[in-house]
């Protein structure tokens, strides 16, 4: 089969290689119908996540037609149709029965790794290197799902494959993120980063009551799309010297209830500030440059919510405790845990409260994906969502 | 729950470091014996270099002595004599080699750098009383979703398992997880490797160690336990092992008939 290959820093192909096979009686395996490109799958290919392996297949949102049940599978057979969670839950351990299915305990067959990096493990993720269990992605045209009868969401109705595609991911990442946020009447929402992630941030605020949401980015187009699909304010904080004073003089000096980081471990800045963290990082002297994360906790009012889904791998520098102290701020944060809002956003999406296809800017085929991942990265074409079909 | 040391042994971790670096530059004195008298400002021929290798040769018995001894409390002492045999043989360098005095400037400087952590290691040692503990207690724990019924027959079924933590004299128990999370499987036992630290550390290198076998061990129990298969995926395509960690595979499917069970 076609799939999309990791080949080294700044590298990928579409190769061939071998079909996946049923490993375990709990295996499905998935045709896949449409595949799109993440935001977190630059931060593999700019080689900021360790321990990706030449060859590896990419790709973690997905969805497709059931072609093979292993015998423990009762819940699917071949030809329903499904999305797949981006997080490999087992559904039995504490973490899975705790709906916090990013943190399942058994699915990640590298756990020792992960727990050398991150204290202790978490759950595998589908092509999102080994350190997540070294899983085969779904940008290709099958894919071996493990735990079969546990993620998948089973689509029954009609709707498009563009219509319920992300909920493999970034909706409900954007979700989350609101979520975290406790938004009450009249508060206001400030999202860092106009990707796909924080555009359904910025909907998931309104959706959730936010009075007032305000987007920041550096792509004016990103800006636009936001302001044609959604009732937002937006910010370019190229054209403002300091993003926390801009805040605070746009909510009466009190700055926003909630923050959220939609923009993770690959920031940008106009400042001396971006070139500093730009060095550290080149140096390894850390392996972020949180400079989205330090502007949220800055601008963030006295005991409000700082909410992080952008993602973060390792170590950063000069992060402001001592603000996040004082002044009595919460940070909540994760990789999403999808299964827990596939089937209230399905609801939502079918009840017309939020249509998730204004994002997608670039349909193309699984063989242009290196097409798609340069403008992608590249931010060219006015590139925001890349959906791809094998 | 009581509270509990896990530490157990006299030759606490200045102990072991000080052990480690004689053995390091005993290893650079016997290897190089010639490059170390550059570095210190003395001739590099004639007796100097064979002075050298002797030193060298002293550090490596005395770091041996400390990192495998239960409670090297002589061994350190006889750091602190070395010490002394160190800053006089320097001084006879910087005697006869005035050219080059800063270099050997910087090795007393060293040496007396050292001395202080083994003198202060040394009286901190001598103050323990009683037989040597050699041994160190070990403890290893996972928490697994299901009742200690289920949990128990499974552990009693696994002989191997069961014969690894006999083989070590060490013991399983269960234990209700707080906040009805299942149980805990808690495995202890002491280890007192043969060389001390030498010989725990061949043993955490080899994958021997029954801390290392038991962190895959109790892993794939709970796996089993829990979704009732070991979580296998194309990079790891035997599940959670020492060695699969050192031999993946590209996160790509295996060639057909290869990974089929």
């Amino acid at each position: 089969m076609k799939a999309t290959v990791w080949k080294g820093r700044n590298s990928v192909a579409v190769e061939e290689v071998p079909d996946p096979q049923i490993l375990s009686d709990r295996d499905i395996i998935v045709r896949v119908t449409s595949t799109a490109i993440c935001g977190s799958d630059l931060h593999l290919i700019d080689g900021y996540v360790p321990t990706m392996k030449k060859g590896d297949i990419l790709g973690h949102e997905f969805m497709g037609e059931v072609v093979e049940t292993g015998r423990a599978v009762k819940s699917l057979r071949s030809g329903d149709r499904v999305v797949v969670p981006f997080p490999i839950d087992c559904g039995a351990c504490n973490a899975c029965k705790a709906k916090l299915y990013s943190l399942c305990e058994n699915s990640n067959p590298n756990a020792r790794l992960a727990e050398k990096l991150f204290g202790h493990p978490t759950a595998g993720i589908f092509g999102y290197s080994h350190l997540t269990g070294g899983f085969a992605g779904g940008q290709s045209e099958y894919v071996r799902v493990p735990f079969g009868d546990v993620g998948p969401l089973k689509i029954e109705n009609g709707v498009s494959d563009e219509t319920v595609l992300f909920l493999s991911d970034i909706l409900p990442t954007g979700y989350m993120a609101a979520e975290f946020c406790d938004i009450g009447g009249g508060d206001v929402v400030a999202v860092w980063g106009a990707g796909p992630v924080g555009q359904f941030a910025a909907a998931s605020a309104q959706l959730l009551g936010a009075a007032q949401v305000i987007l920041i980015d550096r792509f004016d187009y990103r800006l636009d799309l936001a302001r044609r699909h959604l009732d937002v304010e937006t910010l370019n904080y190229e054209a403002v010297d300091s993003v926390p004073e801009a805040l605070k003089e746009l909510t009466g000096g009190r700055g926003p209830d909630a923050c959220i980081d939609a923009v993770g471990l690959e920031a940008h800045h106009h400042g001396a500030l971006y070139a500093y963290d730009r060095a550290k990082q080149a140096l390894r002297q850390e392996t972020d440059r949180p400079i989205a994360l330090r502007e949220a906790i800055m601008s963030c009012r006295n005991g409000g919510i700082v909410s992080v889904v952008g993602v973060y791998g390792g170590l950063i520098d000069k992060f402001p405790i001592g603000a996040v102290m004082n002044r009595g701020l919460t940070i909540r944060s994760g990789q999403c845990h999808v299964h827990r809002y596939m089937r209230p956003l399905l609801q939502r999406i079918e009840d017309g409260e939020i249509d998730p296809t204004f994002v997608i800017t670039h349909r193309l085929s699984l063989d242009d994906a290196v097409h798609g991942y340069d403008v992608f990265k590249h931010k060219r074409e006015a590139c925001l969502k890349v959906v791809m079909t094998p | 729950m009581a509270a509990r040391s896990v530490r157990a042994r006299d030759r606490d971790s200045l102990a072991v470091s000080l052990g480690w670096f004689s053995i390091v530059l005993g290893t650079a004195e016997v290897a190089a014996p010639r490059a170390v008298c550059r570095l210190v400002g003395a001739r590099d021929r004639g007796k100097a270099p064979v002075v050298v290798r002797a030193m060298g040769v002293r550090e490596l018995v005395q770091g041996i002595g400390i990192l495998a001894r239960p409670r090297p409390t002589a061994w350190l002492w006889s750091r602190v004599a070395g010490d002394g045999l160190d800053l006089s043989l320097l001084g006879l360098v910087a005697a006869e080699n005035a050219k080059r005095r800063t270099r050997t400037a910087i090795a007393i400087a060293n040496v007396l750098a050292v001395t202080v952590p083994d003198v202060l290691e040394s009286l901190h040692l001598s103050r323990k009383k009683g037989e040597p503990r050699a041994a160190q207690r070990l403890r290893k724990s996972i928490t697994i979703a299901a009742a200690q019924d289920a949990v128990s027959s499974v552990v009693e079924a696994d002989e191997e398992l069961r014969l690894k933590v006999d083989g070590a004299g060490g013991r399983v128990r269960f234990a209700p997880a707080p906040g009805e999370r299942g149980t805990e499987i808690i495995v202890e036992w002491e280890e007192a490797p043969p060389l001390g630290e030498l010989g725990a550390l061949a043993g955490k290198v080899s994958g021997r160690d029954l801390a290392t076998q038991l962190a895959d061990d109790l892993r794939r129990l709970k796996q089993r336990i829990e979704t009732g298969e070991v979580v296998r995926s194309d990079a790891v395509t035997q599940g959670h092992s020492l060695g699969a960690q050192a031999t993946q595979r590209p996160a790509q499917p295996l060639a057909e008939k290869e990974g089929v069970r």
